[in-house]
């Protein structure tokens, strides 16, 4: 069926156009329309990584301030299904909520209908190409210049154009058919005439995936007589039905709360649509009532169709808004979350690729699950439990106590749980670099990378560890027990830390606390070599023994400096004016030398 | 203090700075710093006190020195930025 779509819409396509001249204007006027939107959407694209994401990570705490935002941003914009797309992107990047993706969607429904008023007021009232022109030919200047924002404003304006010139082909199409053919006489009345229209608006939405280019094609061909008013109110209830394909399409690759979105987004259409049909006449009626009061003539059905679009999604969003937190139940039961699979990326999909914020977030989020596994890994590894030593006064005595061998096949786990979802990560952050997104963004994802790699650089290193720390740890055997033990603490007090760093409030955190850990693994690096000296002379432990540890120690101290420096650039302020402080703040190697030639002033310090 | 590495990655950002290639430094973002560094330098003096284990004042003691050495050369670059607006 799929496959004979395309063959069948070119064939309708070109039959029309060999029946009629006017048909082809109509049909360019639909395709310069729809290429206006293409535009449009570009041009806001431009923007992106700005202002839209950061307004719509701050307008989505309440239902009423994500029902404004999505109203302002498809009115501005003048396509709810851009507003879809980017609400589902962020949606499954983790930026927003389910219930602020509902109500963003809802709101853009209304907004959405600014556009059939534009039309249906200005558009068919005003000669609309004579602003099409200087609107086109100003675009095409400001598109070739350097600044991404001046040429996504020459986006704008060129969509904007393309949309005027596209709605003047469309009616001088309209105007001319109507002297040759009269399609009025296949109007329906009653029941059966809402059905097939309802039906045909909504196919037409399909097919241009624009409900926005169906209530223009309806708004024009109703002018120009082409369609009677009661069908026209029918193929704008199929054209509302049909718009949720967009969402539908954009959810495919996204998450199940993306596709969560998308069912909502059919529901709401579905229940407004069923509730509009079967009160069609009090709806009818309250149009004509309401046109009254704001003064719209009784014949100028374009206007009262604009009224009907408008009345029919506030209808659907007073019906919907109250039941939002039983649809979200529902949305629940239908799409279940999907049972974790620690192993596979949980953020990393294509629906986060639209925006550059969603895919630095999704990166982010990505990052942080690899870290957790990486983390469980190391302390599995070292036969330590995570909970145990975050929760620990006495570290050195709770890493004495855990001698049990975590049961662990340290190889595969790596596999599955490290490097799986560090390729998907660096595949990720290469997709990333082949896209022309701004400089910064691009930056901080190929930082969170490099952190990405940090992390399973530390967890080979414990992998060569294990071995040894078991068997020298798993029941006492004197100083060589010891001295494992105080190995496994330092990583056990590393992986505090960065838990601590990770609990903390942004606000207040800094990555320079970490260097507080680098100055310690320097203390600890030297004083090894020391100890083991100073042990070997004792006779306290073997040769053997000692080489053995020197080996394992030198891992350790890579796996400490691996995760510090992963966590560096994992909790680096997000604000790049702070980032550049912590930046030149934070201790280099010689610098970390010079504090330790201080080391002797500890004492005075209380 | 160190500030030899300190003055050069300064250096290296007005560079970058100069080129677009950096966001710039505002005095209320090393403030912020300093701020988060008092906090710090608070909770591990606070910390020292509770902790009677040698090897764990010794430790604290140790961060507590690292923290002090961040603090000046926070102050530092505060002045830097004062001289520079």
């Amino acid at each position: 069926m799929k496959k004979l779509l395309l063959p069948i819409i070119l064939a309708a396509l070109v039959l029309g156009f060999w029946n009629s001249q006017d048909f082809q204007e109509i049909a360019a006027g639909v395709a310069i329309f729809l290429f206006g939107m293409l535009m449009l959407e570009d041009g806001f694209k431009q923007f992106s990584g700005g202002v839209l994401e950061r307004v719509l990570d701050k307008s989505t705490d309440t239902i009423p301030k994500s029902l404004g935002f999505g109203f302002v941003a498809a009115t501005v914009m003048q396509s709810s299904s851009l507003v879809s797309v980017i609400t589902i992107s962020f949606l499954s990047a983790g930026l927003i909520k389910l219930i602020a993706g509902i109500g963003i969607m809802f709101g853009a429904d209304i907004g959405t209908t600014t556009g059939a008023w534009l039309v249906a007021g200005f558009g068919l009232k005003v000669k609309i190409s004579a602003y099409a022109m200087p609107m086109l030919a100003l675009s095409i200047v400001l598109v070739f210049q350097k600044s991404k924002y001046v040429r996504g404003f020459g986006f704008i304006l060129a969509g904007l154009g393309f949309l005027f010139l596209g709605i003047h082909y469309m009616k001088e199409g309209f105007d001319a058919f109507s002297e040759q053919f009269d399609l009025t006489k296949f109007a329906m009345v009653g029941v059966m005439g809402l059905l097939v229209y309802t039906a045909i608006g909504s196919m037409a939405t399909v097919v241009m995936q624009s409900s926005h280019a169906t209530m223009v094609l309806v708004i024009t061909a109703m002018a120009a007589g082409q369609v009677s008013y009661e069908n026209a109110i029918a193929l704008v209830i199929g054209a509302n039905i049909g718009t949720t394909i967009t969402a539908i399409i954009a959810s495919l690759p996204a998450n199940y709360l993306g596709r969560r979105l998308a069912l909502a987004h059919v529901i709401f259409k579905l229940v407004t649509a069923v509730v509009a049909l079967t009160l069609i006449n009090q709806m009818v009626w309250a149009v004509d009532w309401i046109s009254d009061k704001v003064g719209i003539r009784p014949d100028d059905y374009a206007l009262k169709l604009a009224v009907f679009h408008t009345m029919f999604n506030t209808m659907g969003v007073a019906i919907m808004t109250p039941l939002m937190n039983q649809l979200i139940a529902f949305l629940e039961r239908t799409i279940p979350e999907p049972e974790l699979d620690i192993s596979q990326p949980q953020y990393l999909s294509r629906a986060v690729e639209s925006f550059p914020v969603s895919m630095e977030a999704a990166m982010r989020k990505e990052v942080k699950h690899l870290q957790d596994n990486a983390t469980k890994l190391i302390a599995h590894g070292l036969n330590l439990h995570r909970h145990e030593i975050y929760a620990a006064d006495d570290v050195a005595k709770t890493v004495e106590d855990s001698r049990a061998e975590v049961e662990l096949d340290i190889d595969a786990k790596f596999e599955q749980r490290v490097k799986a979802l560090y390729s998907a990560i660096f595949d990720f952050a290469s997709r990333a670099g082949a896209l022309n997104l701004p400089r910064d963004i691009t930056d901080h994802i190929y930082g969170l990378r490099d952190s990405a790699q940090s992390t399973v650089h530390a967890v080979k290193a414990i992998k060569h560890l294990r071995h040894n720390v078991t068997e020298y740890t798993k029941y006492p055997q004197g100083t060589i027990t010891d001295i494992y033990n105080g190995l496994r603490a330092e990583i056990a007090r590393i992986l505090i830390e960065i838990n601590k760093l990770d609990r903390s409030d942004p606000d207040d955190r800094s990555m320079l606390w970490l260097d507080e850990e680098r100055v310690q693994i320097e203390r600890d690096r030297k004083n090894t070599t020391r100890m083991i000296e100073g042990l070997i002379r004792d006779g306290k432990i073997d040769a053997e023994e000692a080489t053995s540890f020197m080996t394992d120690s030198g891992y350790a101290y890579e796996a400490m400096s691996d995760l510090i420096e992963a966590a560096r650039v994992y909790y680096a302020d997000t604000e790049d004016g702070m980032a550049e402080v912590e930046r030149i703040l934070m201790l280099e190697d010689e610098d970390i030398e010079e504090l330790l030639s201080e080391v002797g002033d500890l004492e005075n310090i209380d | 203090m160190a500030l030899k590495n300190t003055t050069e990655k300064l250096d290296e950002y007005q560079e970058r700075l100069k080129h677009k290639k950096a966001k710039p430094i505002s005095r209320k973002h090393v403030e912020k710093v300093i701020d988060k560094l008092a906090s710090k330098h608070d909770d591990l003096k606070a910390e020292l006190k509770a902790a009677s284990k040698p090897s764990k004042r010794d430790r604290i003691r140790a961060k507590v020195k690292v923290v002090e050495e961040l603090q000046s050369r926070a102050n530092w670059l505060l002045e830097k930025v004062k001289k520079s607006k």
